[in-house]
């Protein structure tokens, strides 16, 4: 397939034009490149919610729901489901789709599970690039499931119109929820598994410490998934965000910003990659490892020499 | 053998594998333990989890663009359940996802299965090793054919 037939495959929603886009997308070459180019005319109509959480809090079966609903009420919904690869053998169990899939062969919703490749901050470094496929598809909506790691993984702030925050109970007391990191970049807070013993002590706590943030006023919603409990008011919630970001439109201008700081960052990395055998050879690596020259000294001495300045990296 | 952190984190795709039941069997511990040697062996895997249609296999194959679909079946259904996964492909005109299959499958069965495109079909005992290199191979056959 050539690639504009691609990208007008795209355009139609075509599921098997989605998958192979988003694979030559996770290549990151120079094809990937030129597709993206071509495709980006036709973003920027999706509404993109992220979520976020420590892992076994029911993100997947909550994105399940949601676009489930989203679906009845007649949009079009793609997820995206990062999990993490091992950083030993950078292979991944992708195990995210399971608990969803009966609703996606029943509303033909399409979703795709990536690995994060090492990447951290909770999405792959193609994520972006991914989602801008997704969003030339014609979605309404781009659910993003982050990888459930930590308290730093927050980078899904740069890329989501909506963050939302999952947590479940018994996780931490009143101190673990203003902490910083995930806790502060939560548009919504949703306390899943409510049917559990301490759901209201941690929907207080929630409560308590979220504040009014460049006009925004978090919104704190308690669901159960098992029964469906609360879910009107997350959509709600989901919705009172949208329009109040689309209104603000600030939040795109950042997005647009750091994208460009993460694709200076990556022509950068890719060259330093690409030159690393040419800029030090193994004798004098092994030299300097005998006179115990510390590697950061090593480095901005490679990087101040005219070589790496100018030759290498060029710019 | 020995796997260094932090090596394996190049922009180069390794080889994506569905692992599937397609059809009523219960019995997963087999395919847990192969999943998780093909996630050590450094490929991406997904499960399709418990009871899946062939017409699911094939959807999930199809959105995440994998190279190899393994399907396992221990109750005797895999003439049916395997033929039907790779008519369905078939049907779609799909040539570049590569099928394997293992479980409780007899010997007569395995040069019918073999002849419609079924490769491998192990069974129980067989080292993880033979399986790994087998999917590796089939799964690298895909990938040459996308990107021609």
């Amino acid at each position: 397939m050539d690639k504009s037939t691609l990208v007008e495959y795209i355009r139609k929603g075509e599921p098997r034009a989605i998958a192979r886009a988003i694979s030559l997308v996770e290549e990151d070459n120079d094809y990937s490149y030129e597709l993206i180019r071509e495709i980006y005319p036709y973003t920027g109509k999706a509404h993109i919610i992220g979520i976020t959480g420590p892992p076994g809090v029911g993100k997947s079966t909550m994105i399940g729901i949601l676009s489930k609903m989203l679906s009845e009420h007649g949009k079009k919904v793609s997820i995206l489901a990062v999990d993490a690869s091992s950083p030993f053998s950078g292979g991944t169990l992708l195990g995210n789709r399971i608990r969803m899939q009966e609703i996606l062969s029943k509303y033909g919703i399409y979703m795709r599970s990536v690995a994060n490749r090492g990447f951290t901050g909770g999405l792959s470094r193609s994520t972006w690039n991914i989602v801008k496929v997704l969003d030339a598809s014609g979605s309404d909506y781009i659910i993003i499931e982050t990888v459930g790691a930590g308290q730093s993984d927050i980078d899904i702030v740069y890329l989501a119109d909506t963050v939302i925050v999952t947590l479940a109970p018994g996780l931490g007391d009143s101190i673990q929820a203003i902490k910083s990191g995930m806790m502060e970049i939560g548009d919504i807070f949703v306390i899943n598994k409510m049917d559990r013993e301490g759901s209201f002590f941690a929907l207080k706590d929630i409560m308590d410490n979220v504040y009014e943030h460049n006009g925004w006023n978090p919104r704190v919603v308690g669901t159960n998934s098992l029964k469906g409990e609360g879910y009107d008011k997350l959509l709600e919630a989901i919705d009172e965000h949208r329009k109040y970001s689309e209104a603000s439109g600030n939040k795109k201008e950042i997005r647009y910003k750091e994208e460009i700081r993460l694709a200076i960052s990556r022509e950068i990395e890719k060259k330093v990659n690409g030159a690393f055998g040419e800029l030090i050879s193994a004798e004098d690596i092994a030299r300097d490892m005998r006179m115990k020259i510390d590697p950061s000294t090593v480095a901005r001495r490679l990087f101040h020499s005219s070589n790496v300045a100018e030759k290498e990296v060029n710019f | 053998m020995y796997l260094e952190a932090g090596k394996n984190l190049s922009s180069s795709r390794p080889i994506k594998v569905l692992l599937a039941k397609p059809a009523i069997d219960g019995h997963d511990r087999g395919i847990f333990v192969l999943a998780r040697a093909l996630r050590d062996a450094g490929m991406d895997v997904i499960y399709a989890g418990l009871l899946p249609t062939p017409e699911q296999v094939v959807d999930i194959a199809i959105s995440e663009d994998v190279d190899v679909i393994g399907l396992s079946l221990l109750n005797g259904a895999h003439m049916t359940a395997f033929k039907k996964v790779v008519d369905l492909l078939h049907e779609k005109g799909i040539d570049d996802i590569a099928v394997v299959g293992g479980g409780i499958i007899p010997d007569d069965d395995k040069p019918l299965l073999e002849k419609i495109g079924i490769t491998g079909n192990y069974g129980p005992g067989t080292p993880l090793s033979v399986i790994i290199d087998h999917i590796r191979k089939r799964g690298e056959e895909a990938r040459r054919k996308k990107e021609m």
